[in-house]
């Protein structure tokens, strides 16, 4: 058995993270200008990961995670992202493995678990669908039985990583005749399965990390079937927990201010006073979001459980990061024309990078007025 | 709904949160604040005089000093609460400033008769801090006051003001007797129905038995604003989040099309986003609280510079917004959704409005 972190100090633990990443995370591999790399180029640090028992921070320790408190993993994510380093693929860790935890069979834990943690499977996450992105809930790709196997056909779309994982788990339609929440069911599905096919689509930024997963005719093992039949919905909605924090993060919109500052001093900018009035609007907006981060954090590390009002840091977050880096293109002037790096003494800004990356977070996790509409309804618990 | 969330282990916040509403249903502030408009005065003494009896005067005072030696926790707490009730005081001045002021300055009978004073509601304080161009010399055992300070509250009803004068090389902050010879007052209203006054001395004569401090004055000063401005950030965060529920309430009572407005998404999300401001001002003035109990002066400045640009801000907002939102009843002086935006409007300018507040912030930052 491995250390138990949560016996440490906190800070005892950010300090023996903190060196234990250094040594072992190729700096080759940090502060990595691609948002989303494969499985094999970030390989080496997720099987140094795997082998510390640190792949996982949250699963129970009973399955090889860390069970990292609340409070802990807020440390882990902070240094991961301060130490800049690549973001690995995590749905399987992130996502199946909580699911199957939470609701899996015991087969399918014994199955699934250890091969996510050895880097074996890689997972990606099959929800959204051409008519059914923010309308999830009208999902369209079916499922039916056919003796010890379901019957799988439909689209997928916006599956990130698709094209490096070799599992997926889908949500699919079990019962037409049942409210669209009601009719709903977990698979998981092997991507060689005849019948899967995946196509990539290039994003704004020119990368191709989201795709589309056609089903079509594909046979799925009824002991693939994860919780309830018809029962996917509530499933898929509790994967995540105090997990939500994450989504609003201020970690994004710090690494914009830092290339924002670094721009702007390089172009002489501070000395301008309207500048000068609009960064600081920025700056403190940040600085705010800080604050209000913290507010959340301190709930998780007292141990206590996020309500719905956690959303609101979402919003602020992703439109802030979006907000940062208009200002970079706004500074630029000209330059903004560029679709490569601006050259500043001494290094390079990704000013186009980061504005077009800044687009999508306020889409993906449940789009900003979805947010809203749930804030609406939870928290300020408006009419209908 | 938004609140400022603090540890309050031994119940002290919560009473004191319940003396100011037990204070507001006895006295609602939308009414003291007209009652105060009409009658054209700077403070409400009975008011004052009231707030002093239930401990909130001089609340931060060391108990040296004969004060309840209570923190800015409990300041914040209070300042909240007065925003919310719209009860209308120059505590953020005449309470949190002065109190300040006179816990800075060496040991004196002064300090201690003004203490004692402020804390019973006797005396009441004027603060004049912020006039650069204000001097003072001395001549043959007195004090001789020159200059004009502006944005001074509570001047009228002042028994005393602390005035912070410049005398060569050093600062000097002297308490002045409000009736002393050669001070001419002139008073305007301020957009909320209290009354700002500027103060002109022309050879005012002090004894030299009023002199609380000299020397290099400028951070001890800036400390006591400061606290000032998180209370002021407190009491905007109460407006902002009282504005916030009357809309809220008010959006789902009125019903037009045949549903209530806050039915409709474009209000849903116009109230979400005003909701979020509400609580982005709340969470900075408990991390400005947090800071200022960890002793980083330094980080101390910052995150008051933070709450109080963001309270304004906030508070201002959710106000404007308000009034859109009651529609033409928000636009009568019957309504009392305007008092709170009016109200938000001074106290937001007070002792640093949100734009040059922030660049203060910037400023200080980057000379790190």
């Amino acid at each position: 058995m491995t250390l138990d972190c949560n016996s440490l100090p906190d800070e005892e633990f950010r300090t023996l993270f903190r060196e234990w990443v250094l040594e072992n995370c190729p700096a080759e591999l940090r502060y990595l200008r691609k948002q989303r790399p494969v499985y094999e180029e970030v390989k080496v640090w997720y099987q140094a990961l795997a082998k510390k028992g640190w792949l996982s921070p949250v699963w129970p320790r009973e399955y090889g995670g860390m069970g990292l408190s609340p409070g802990k993993h807020m440390i882990y994510v902070e240094e991961w992202g301060r130490l800049g380093c690549p973001r690995i693929p995590d749905h399987g860790i992130g996502l199946t493995g909580p699911l199957l935890i939470h609701h899996g069979s015991e087969a399918q834990k014994a199955e699934f678990l250890p091969k996510i943690l050895s880097g074996e499977h890689i997972w990606c996450q099959g929800y959204s669908e051409p008519n059914a992105g923010s309308d999830l809930a009208s999902l369209r790709t079916t499922a039916v039985l056919d003796g010890e196997h379901f019957i799988v056909n439909g689209q997928k779309i916006w599956t990130t990583l698709a094209h490096c994982a070799n599992w997926i788990f889908v949500l699919v339609r079990t019962d037409k005749e049942a409210k669209p929440q009601r009719g709903i069911s977990v698979l998981l599905v092997e991507m060689n399965t005849p019948g899967v096919e995946v196509r990539t689509i290039e994003n704004l930024r020119g990368e191709a990390d989201f795709c589309e997963v056609f089903f079509e005719n594909v046979r799925v093992p009824v002991h693939n079937l994860v919780g309830d039949l018809n029962n996917g919905w509530t499933l898929a909605k509790s994967v995540l927990g105090h997990e939500r924090i994450f989504l609003g993060s201020p970690t994004r919109a710090e690494y914009a201010l830092d290339r924002l500052d670094r721009l702007a001093a390089d172009r002489g900018a501070f000395e301008d006073p309207a500048f000068l009035s609009r960064y600081a609007k920025l700056r403190l907006d940040l600085y705010d979001l800080g604050s209000s981060y913290e507010r959340y954090a301190k709930v998780l590390r007292s141990g206590g459980e996020l309500g719905a009002d956690v959303s609101v840091l979402k919003v602020f977050a992703t439109e802030l990061y979006q907000r940062i880096t208009e200002e970079m293109l706004n500074l630029a002037q000209e330059e903004a024309r560029y679709n490569d790096d601006l050259l500043i003494e001494g290094g390079q800004i990704d000013a186009m990078n980061l504005f077009l990356d800044a687009r999508a977070p306020a889409i993906f996790g449940g789009s900003n007025e979805i947010q809203r509409n749930i804030l609406a309804k939870a928290v300020l618990q408006l009419p209908g | 709904m938004p609140q400022l969330i603090m540890d309050d282990a031994d119940g002290v916040l919560e009473m004191l949160r319940d003396s100011v509403a037990a204070f507001a249903q006895g006295r609602p502030g939308p009414q003291s604040l007209r009652q105060l408009r009409s009658s054209e005065a700077d403070l409400d003494r009975e008011q004052w005089q009231e707030m002093a009896q239930a401990g909130w005067i001089g609340l931060m005072l060391p108990e040296a000093l004969g004060g309840a030696g209570l923190g800015i926790r409990e300041q914040v707490v209070i300042s909240f609460a007065l925003g919310r009730a719209l009860i209308p005081s120059p505590m953020a001045t005449a309470s949190v400033l002065s109190s300040a002021l006179l816990a800075t300055v060496p040991e004196s009978a002064e300090q201690r008769r003004l203490a004692s004073g402020l804390i019973q509601g006797q005396a009441i304080l004027a603060v004049a801090v912020s006039a650069p161009g204000l001097t003072a010399r001395l001549l043959d055992g007195a004090i001789v006051l020159d200059g004009r300070c502006e944005f001074v509250e509570a001047a009228a009803s002042a028994t005393d003001l602390l005035v912070l004068a410049r005398c060569g090389e050093e600062d000097m902050l002297v308490s002045v007797p409000s009736d002393v010879e050669g001070l001419e007052r002139h008073e305007r209203p301020a957009v909320d129905g209290s009354r700002i006054a500027s103060l002109q001395f022309s050879s005012c004569l002090v004894k030299t038995e009023r002199l609380l401090a000299r020397g290099a004055l400028h951070t001890q000063i800036e400390t006591a604003i400061n606290l000032a401005r998180t209370a002021l950030a407190a009491e905007l965060c109460g407006l902002a989040s009282q504005a916030f529920n009357l809309t809220r309430t008010y959006t789902c009572d009125r019903v037009q099309f045949g549903k209530p407005i806050a039915g409709f998404q474009v209000i849903q999300h116009r109230l979400v986003d005003l909701w979020a401001e509400a609580e982005f001002a709340c969470s900075a003035v408990v991390n400005a609280v947090e800071r200022i109990e960890q002793g980083s002066a330094r980080e101390a400045r910052l995150a008051i510079y933070a709450a109080k640009a963001r309270a304004a801000d906030a508070a201002t907002l959710i106000g404007r917004q308000a009034i859109h939102l009651f529609g033409a009843m928000g636009f009568t002086d019957e309504c009392d959704i305007g008092l709170y935006l009016k109200r938000s409007i001074n106290l937001g300018a007070t002792l640093g409005q949100a734009e040059s507040l922030r660049i203060q912030f910037i400023r200080e930052e980057r000379a790190a």
